[in-house]
């Protein structure tokens, strides 16, 4: 026999339909109770957390050894080969990071040489897969506010979006909702890099013309200019493609990101806020 | 027959656990790069167990939880659970004739359509989810769906009884 759902269903079902469209609503436009019952649930849910990851991390270890078994032979095959390659033609000679470091100096762009840091160690990845930010084991109690940059050694990994007393929320450069004002090295050109989710590249939209040329390898780094909320000359990435951007008024630029943030262990917060 | 003022404190305890354990330990588990839902599952088993009313409560009270531990638009979870939940109640109750693995399918395919409803819904107020991630999303919520709704329908059972109006009961027989 079918079931008809029982009388009053219907219109807790709408209400709590409409309750969620205003949560969502509600929550758009960045409301302080929303910030604040976040930042209360990240200081709760963060120890145990970290308690929990403990206990259940052989059976973690497990599964990756399972499912990235592959792409880790892969990776060990690749970095064999580019071992070999780069001891051949001297040690660094084709490591894009190194160029990047290089490009930065001649431009006399310091890669935050003297801003103070904070090495922080990372907590847990994204929790959905909607999510592209991770949170790690600093916060306002080492200096760490939001709104500061979070590098590696590699280059740019993201923003703090938003720190408590030991824990911190860093916005990853994949996050669709990330832009960095950035320069393409050596032809100085300005451009505005966007996320578009894990594991694919970052878009640059620059103001070069349809026909300008760049060379596929050229690093990209953050410019600084005016009031970024970057400090200049972190590397972000290097050009994988060029093509037409929308309107085909401009050039766009597919650029691979230097770090790969699902792989990070440890990153180091910029104690630099935008001027 | 559970106890009915056990029923809240139980509800209120699966729904931490689930919490935790999905952003400390399934968070971490990445099925075709993509990541399972054990919020979800609880929602399905929800609406399977206890019709669309059981099933839009647990998708809204769930979601906002989630929502509170996330970096994602406020309120997104709970209302892509909520719809999910309400419709899974009303397919599981409108079965006539099931066998034992409808609520796997069921789960498989609420897997799959949270993931195009949270990707679509998420686009509407502007933040442009790739669409071109949804396959391996839907693909990861669907397995875990899957794989784990049948011991989610237990719990469910402990926290509400089987005195309830209970549909499965009345489906499998």
């Amino acid at each position: 026999m079918a079931i008809s759902p029982p009388t009053g269903s219907r219109t807790r079902t709408i209400v709590l339909v409409v309750a969620s469209i205003t949560l969502v609503v509600v929550g758009l436009r960045d409301v302080a109770v929303v910030r604040s019952l976040r930042e209360s649930a990240a200081d709760v849910v963060s120890p145990v957390e970290g308690a929990v990851s403990a206990v259940t991390s052989p059976f973690r270890n497990a599964w990756h050894g399972i499912t990235d078994y592959e792409e880790l032979k892969e990776e060990n095959d690749r970095l064999e080969a580019e071992l070999a390659e780069s001891e051949a033609a001297g040690i660094g000679q084709s490591d894009a990071e190194q160029q990047l470091a290089d490009l930065s100096a001649s431009l006399d762009l310091p890669f935050a040489g003297d801003v103070a840091k904070v090495t922080a160690r990372v907590v847990s990845g994204p929790r959905s897969n909607f999510s592209h930010a991770i949170e790690i084991d600093k916060g306002t109690d080492d200096g760490v506010v939001e709104g500061m940059p979070v590098v590696t050694g590699g280059g740019l990994v993201g923003r703090i979006t938003q720190a408590t007393g030991s824990t911190a929320r860093v916005e990853l450069v994949t996050d669709p909702e990330f832009r960095v004002g950035v320069r393409v090295a050596g032809a100085g050109d300005l451009g505005t890099a966007r996320g578009r989710g894990q594991d694919d590249p970052l878009v640059v939209d620059s103001a070069m013309s349809p026909r300008a040329e760049v060379a596929p390898d050229t690093g990209v780094v953050t410019s600084g200019v005016d009031r970024s909320a970057f400090p200049p000359g972190i590397p972000v990435g290097t050009v994988a493609e060029t093509r037409q951007g929308s309107g085909g008024l401009a050039l766009e630029l597919v650029v691979e990101p230097l770090v790969d943030v699902d792989q990070l262990s440890y990153v180091t917060v910029l104690l630099w806020l935008p001027g | 027959m559970t106890n009915r003022r056990l029923v809240p404190v139980r509800a209120t305890l699966v729904a931490l656990a689930a919490l935790v354990l999905q952003v400390s330990f399934v968070a971490d588990l990445r099925i075709a790069g993509a990541i399972g839902d054990l919020m979800l599952v609880a929602v399905v088993a929800a609406g399977l167990t206890g019709g669309p009313d059981r099933g839009v409560a647990y998708g809204f009270a769930l979601g906002v939880l989630y929502d509170l531990v996330l970096d994602t638009p406020f309120g997104l979870s709970a209302l892509t659970y909520a719809l999910v939940g309400y419709t899974v109640g009303v397919v599981g109750a409108a079965l006539v004739r099931t066998s034992g693995w409808w609520p796997v399918l069921i789960a498989a395919a609420a897997g799959a359509a949270q993931a195009a409803l949270y990707t679509s819904l998420g686009n509407l107020i502007g933040v442009s989810y790739p669409f071109g991630a949804v396959p391996a999303i839907a693909l990861a919520m669907a397995v875990t769906g899957a794989v784990l709704v049948l011991p989610a329908l237990r719990v469910m059972w402990w926290v509400h009884g089987h005195n309830e109006p209970d549909r499965l009961e009345m489906m499998f027989r």
